[in-house]
């Protein structure tokens, strides 16, 4: 009886890890892939049989990618927009989550819908209205043009996120520093944002990967070489330039390594986070 | 140190009013004691009072000034909250000092302060600690010294002794008071333990729905209820209610049910007609007597032995009477018993409104 209950407990166990292995196999391998060509001499990429596992290793993609294309460029305009756009997520962002969290106020729950329903449109039915009012405004084609855009649609992911771990923190903390002599915006500062440090430090990491990442706003909002960022350089590098696939390789492997620092970061901080507001006076 | 004076003071959330009109008027050095079911409104009074919420209609004075318009840093009181609220990411000595350093007090001069008060309150040797790493009873203190340590004019206390097991919370309500006769600073305390209510208090105010249902010193809240709500919320075991009908001729008093007969001279000189009535009896007035001086005739039906006293349930008509008589008690269960009771020991409700009767 109880060897046929471990032996189906297995057996479930096994399905499980094999549908796990496999779905991760699945996502990952496109990245392996990517890593293992950027590897690669030229010559071994394009052959007659496939060659998974590169026999010769090279790092001259690498090298070839930031001395003699324009990547450098993109990656530190990829930086300053994801720079501006956390900043003002950041700035503006935590005083509406902690005004939505401690005040009741007329109108505050249609707002936060209003904060979500911004978010149920695709990205493509608001760009062209985004485009419209950034032109009149002389913004297209500029980082903080550009990082404006991004905030329109993070800064509402990262309200209710924080919102949440805001709520997490007790009242009675705020209601302790403001009787000890803090105003309602000093009890904020030293005694809520403390305690939902994580939080912030998580939610300000999801929007740096969105915009990181952000690809069509950036396609279309950008122009020149000027603010243009790494997602569309690198796409354009394809058809313009051929450039060989080794280095587009290894500048997609630039690229996505800070966002893997941070999402190492975030699974960290976020497991502490959701813990934290739990301890208790 | 300072008076509070609560005038009309009354709460709205939306349409919902959670205050009435409360007055209230404590004097110096006094502690009043607010004592009510859940939910009756007595942390959302405190918060009015510490300024954390603002008052829908009224006033609020704290020695003779209008506090209303000031911020609750600006009002000079210091409270102390259920779950004892310490900054978590703080020590202890630091929790105890920060409304002296918000306040821009010196490092020494602070020092010296967290000192004493840790001193008070015996927990000088915890202050490098982290409030996670205190016991109840330790944080408890901890909070009391964050209070103590501003000499404010006012001290707020939200049901301090909820969070602590039976031992400890008969301990730390002799501490408060020893504390409160020691520092002599003005208090007011929130609590639904009705014996907190009666050790700590000199005024008690009883609490129901947003409204005040008495408010005087713990022994007239005792022996005067004002009417039926604060006399079987004051008391344990509660006060027994006999309903029954009430006669009087102008001077003389009679109050009869099955098996009960109590008459009493009156000075008011209402004239009753068989009004129907509730008397109520605490169960410790109530003593064994002969048929002669009895003002209760039933039959035992249960005996409880507690130790000290015996609490016995005596049937008396078709209503149960309980009676808290002395350990040495002789009968069981089914015998005949008589019982009386101090005339000042009783009070009479009118079974319509539950108010008291003056007789
Ligand atoms: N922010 C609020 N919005 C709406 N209603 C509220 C709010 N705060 C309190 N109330 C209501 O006001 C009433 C009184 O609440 P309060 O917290 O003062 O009760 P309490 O006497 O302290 O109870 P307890 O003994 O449970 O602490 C309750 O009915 C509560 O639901
Ligand atoms: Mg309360």
């Amino acid at each position: 009886m109880a060897a046929t209950r471990r032996s189906r407990r297995m057996a479930a166990d096994i399905l499980t890890y094999f549908v796990l292995v496999s779905m991760s196999l699945f996502c990952i391998g496109p990245i392996a892939w990517m890593f293992l060509t950027s590897l690669k001499l030229e010559a071994d990429i394009v052959t007659q049989t496939m060659q998974y596992i590169p026999n010769r290793i090279t790092f001259q993609n690498y090298v070839a990618i930031w001395t003699q294309s324009s990547f450098p460029v993109l990656i530190g305009n990829s930086f300053i927009v994801t720079l501006i756009t956390v900043i003002v997520c950041l700035a503006t962002g935590t005083l509406a989550a902690y005004a939505f969290s401690r005040y009741t106020f007329k109108g505050r729950n249609t707002l936060m819908l209003g904060y979500l329903v911004v978010r149920m449109f695709p990205a493509v039915m608001m760009i062209i209205p985004l485009y419209v009012v950034l032109r009149s405004v002389g913004l297209i084609d500029s980082r903080i043009g550009l990082a404006l855009a991004y905030t329109s649609f993070l800064l509402p992911l990262f309200v209710w996120m924080l919102k949440g771990f805001f709520d997490a923190a007790p009242k009675e903390l705020e209601s302790a520093a403001r009787i000890d002599g803090s105003t309602r915006f000093g009890a904020m500062l030293w005694i809520v944002i403390p305690l939902a440090r994580n939080g912030l430090v998580a939610s300000s990491i999801f929007v740096a990967i969105a915009a990181w990442n952000e690809f069509l706003f950036a396609l279309m909002l950008t122009t020149g070489q000027g603010s243009r960022t790494w997602p569309v350089g690198l796409q354009l590098m394809v058809g313009e330039f051929q450039l060989p696939w080794g280095v587009l390789a290894a500048g997609g492997i630039l690229s996505i390594l800070p966002v893997m620092l941070m999402f190492a970061l975030v699974q960290r901080v976020m497991v502490q986070g959701l813990t934290a507001g739990a301890i208790k006076g | 140190m300072a008076t509070l004076s609560l005038q009309n003071v009354q709460k709205s959330y939306g349409g919902l009013q959670v205050l009435h009109g409360i007055d209230v008027e404590l004097e110096d050095g006094g502690f009043l004691v607010l004592l009510g079911p859940s939910g009756c409104g007595k942390s959302t009074l405190l918060n009015l009072i510490a300024g954390l919420d603002d008052i829908s209609a009224g006033d609020i004075r704290i020695d003779g000034r209008s506090v209303v318009e000031l911020a609750p840093k600006d009002r000079n009181i210091a409270m102390v909250f259920q779950s004892y609220a310490l900054y978590p990411t703080m020590t202890v000595e630091r929790n105890i000092g920060f409304g002296l350093e918000m306040r821009g007090i010196n490092g020494i001069e602070r020092s010296a302060a967290v000192k004493k008060a840790a001193d008070l309150l015996q927990i000088s040797h915890l202050l490098d600690r982290r409030p996670a790493n205190l016991s109840g009873g330790q944080r408890q203190r901890v909070a009391m010294g964050r209070a103590i340590v501003r000499n404010p004019d006012l001290f707020l206390f939200d049901e301090p002794l909820s969070n602590l097991d039976a031992k400890l919370r008969a301990e730390m309500r002799t501490e408060i008071k020893r504390l409160h006769g020691r520092l002599g600073t003005s208090v007011v305390y929130v609590t639904h333990d009705q014996i907190e209510a009666m050790t700590l208090g000199t005024k008690v105010a009883v609490m129901k729905g947003g409204y005040i249902q008495q408010f005087a010193d713990p022994q007239t809240i005792y022996e005067k209820p004002a009417n039926m709500f604060v006399a079987g919320f004051i008391g344990s075991p509660p006060m027994n209610f006999v309903t029954g009908t009430l006669t009087s001729d102008g001077r003389l008093a009679r109050f009869e049910a099955p098996g009960v007969r109590v008459e009493a001279p009156m000075s008011s000189g209402e004239i009753f007609r068989a009004k129907a009535a509730v008397l109520g009896i605490r169960p410790e007035e109530l003593k064994i007597a002969d048929v002669t001086g009895s003002m209760l005739t039933g039959t035992i039906d249960v005996i409880e032995p507690t130790g000290p006293d015996t609490i016995v349930t005596v049937r008396v008509g078709d209503q149960a009477v309980v009676a808290r008589l002395p350990s040495r008690f002789s009968s069981k269960a089914g015998d005949g018993v008589y019982l009386r009771a101090e005339l000042a020991g009783l009070s009479l409700f009118d079974a319509v409104t539950e108010m008291r009767i003056q007789l």
